[in-house]
């Protein structure tokens, strides 16, 4: 009895699960399905699957939609606020997490209120400020406030992973006659990788992902990201679905395989995050 | 530890507050500055003290758009929170596997919102979209909709497509507050009979109480700022039937070009997610003890 209970239960916790999956992962699959049919047969039956599979699509909608261009000019925008976030904030939580000086609460206050203020307490002004300043269709313009936004979170974060370490460490080294600027890149560096790998990630995708003031910042197309490169392509396009379905596919699939490799860090880099 | 210098930490602490200062806090400053001001962006400005609060107080577009974010807020929390939570249930219930499911249902939470939204417009999409396609598989033709073409069902369109996307997100963040869970408090509770359901209700949900807050307030404050969404799938239409705060605030600042009263919607809506988190996190703080 108790066994065909244990095994009832098994099945059909395995259906459930199934069955989910196969809800969830249902648009993604379209998508990648459906641009593989024409327009004509996309309209005839959407749930069909297609008759063949032939890439050329995605190689025209590659060139047409200029994705080459958009993934470079986002690989370039992300590639540098990572850069930035991670020295800047890495520095930062070195002095706050180590040295005491005069104002050191009053300016992490100032940082760590950063973590509650939302973009749109500050987009309306950043906007004219840096229409004023020339900033505007300049990859400066989302270069400084990807990097400004991520700021208080990592240094949030790499201040809380630096507390965490053994304070003897550092008075070691220091009787070893270890300078300041010494003690970061002979000690802080190394122990601190862990902790740069998470901010890393979520900045990463930040960067990536972000909408808002990628779209009100840069109206050349040569310098648009993918998301407003994306939604550029698709209001020209706006019926020729296959097409859009393969941009789609082409934006989503890598970033699924890269997630699928570094799942582990990715879901914690993120979450952490996110939770604090 | 004092440094060698004292001017040292100053400098390692320098680079990141400057830009910060620059970039995040003086338009903070400048945006609570404009509001109380009539500013095309180019012209003069014009001092009209807290006339651009009080219109925004009686602008019906402006009142409703938290209305339309209040009723999206109490959807996702059902199709994000709930949904989540019920998911890293499911996936704690046994002691192996679902890794793959686990990472199956976090891929839409990395994706780029515009990505997904404009797929879910072909979802949706009334003449090819996967939607009315399956209704009208399964012979449901009469339920087939102009999803977000019709005021009545736009919202709620919207909201299941952050809840796609959303669910894998707090499946995570509970996920790893179950695991915390000490297993001998599981096994006694399936001594006293509490399995499947009731465990999960009874006692995973109230052990993980710190992560139930966080996911609440996140969906919360989350909810007010969103817009990527919206914009893409909606732009506030039909008929303002999707208005949020944030797709009006960027209509009247980037297209009427009213600068001064943009900054007041700005403000205030800051105020409201300021307000909502401070007053949650009090909520939940435990309470001093008077001696």
């Amino acid at each position: 009895m108790l066994t065909v209970r244990v095994i009832a239960s098994k099945v059909l916790f395995r259906i459930v699960m199934v069955v989910l999956a196969v809800i969830y992962g249902f648009p993604l699959a379209w998508m990648v399905l459906s641009s593989f049919k024409s327009n004509r047969e996309t309209f005839r039956n959407p749930l069909a699957l297609p008759t063949s599979i032939d890439l050329g699509v995605w190689a025209d909608a590659w060139r047409i939609g200029n994705l080459g261009r958009y993934a470079l000019n986002s690989a370039l925008v992300t590639t540098a606020t990572v850069v930035l976030i991670l020295t800047l904030a890495g520095l930062a939580a070195y002095a706050f997490s180590r040295f005491e000086f005069g104002g050191s609460s009053l300016l992490l206050g100032l940082l760590l209120a950063g973590l509650l203020m939302p973009l749109q307490s500050y987009f309306v002004a950043q906007s004219e400020l840096f229409d004023a300043l020339g900033l505007k269709d300049t990859r400066w313009a989302l270069i400084l406030p990807y990097t400004a936004m991520g700021l208080p979170l990592a240094v949030y974060l790499l201040k809380a992973f630096l507390d965490g370490l053994p304070g003897e460490l550092f008075d070691a080294a220091r009787l070893d006659g270890c300078g300041d600027v010494r003690m970061f890149t002979a000690l802080v560096l190394p122990l601190l990788r862990p902790g740069l790998a998470t901010v890393a990630i979520f900045s990463a995708l930040n960067a990536w992902n972000e909408f808002l003031l990628a779209l009100l910042y840069i109206s050349d197309d040569e310098l648009k990201t993918l998301p407003t490169g994306l939604l550029a392509f698709s209001s020209r396009y706006t019926t020729d679905y296959q097409l859009l379905f393969s941009a789609l596919s082409i934006v989503t699939l890598p970033m699924v395989a890269v997630y699928v490799a570094f799942h582990r860090q990715v879901t914690a880099g993120l979450t952490e995050g996110a939770v604090r | 530890m004092r440094a060698r210098r004292r001017s040292t930490p100053y400098l390692l602490v320098a680079p990141a507050l400057l830009l910060f200062g620059a970039i995040v806090l003086v338009p903070i400053g400048l945006t609570a500055g404009f509001s109380f001001f009539r500013w095309d962006g180019l012209g003069p400005f014009e001092a009209i003290g807290l006339r651009n609060y009080r219109r925004a107080i009686g602008d019906d577009i402006f009142r409703s758009s938290f209305v339309h974010a209040a009723i999206y807020i109490g959807i996702t929390i059902v199709l994000e929170v709930v949904v989540g939570m019920a998911l890293a249930g499911l996936l704690t219930a046994r002691r192996r596997g679902g890794m793959f499911f686990r990472v199956a249902f976090f891929v839409p939470v990395l994706l780029p919102m515009v990505v997904i939204a404009v797929l879910w417009s072909f979802v949706y999409n009334p003449d090819m979209g996967l939607l009315n396609g399956a209704l009208e598989r399964f012979g449901l033709d009469s339920l087939t909709r102009i999803w977000l073409g019709d005021p009545d069902t736009a919202l709620v369109a919207i909201s299941v497509v952050s809840g796609w996307v959303f669910a894998g997100f707090y499946m995570a963040i509970f996920y790893a507050a179950f695991q915390q869970i000490p297993r001998d408090v599981l096994e006694a509770a399936a001594l006293d009979g509490a399995g499947g359901v009731r465990a999960w209700w009874h006692v995973k949900v109230p052990m993980a109480r710190r992560a139930v807050e966080v996911a609440l307030l996140l969906c919360i404050t989350g909810g007010f700022q969103s817009f990527d969404l919206f914009y893409v799938l909606t732009n506030g239409g039909p008929y303002n039937s999707t208005e949020i705060p944030t797709t009006y605030l960027v209509k009247v600042v980037f297209r009427n070009r009213e600068v001064g009263y943009g900054s007041a919607m700005a403000v205030i809506l800051t105020a409201v997610v300021l307000v909502v988190g401070l007053a949650y996190s009090r909520l939940r703080a435990p309470q001093p003890r008077t001696a």
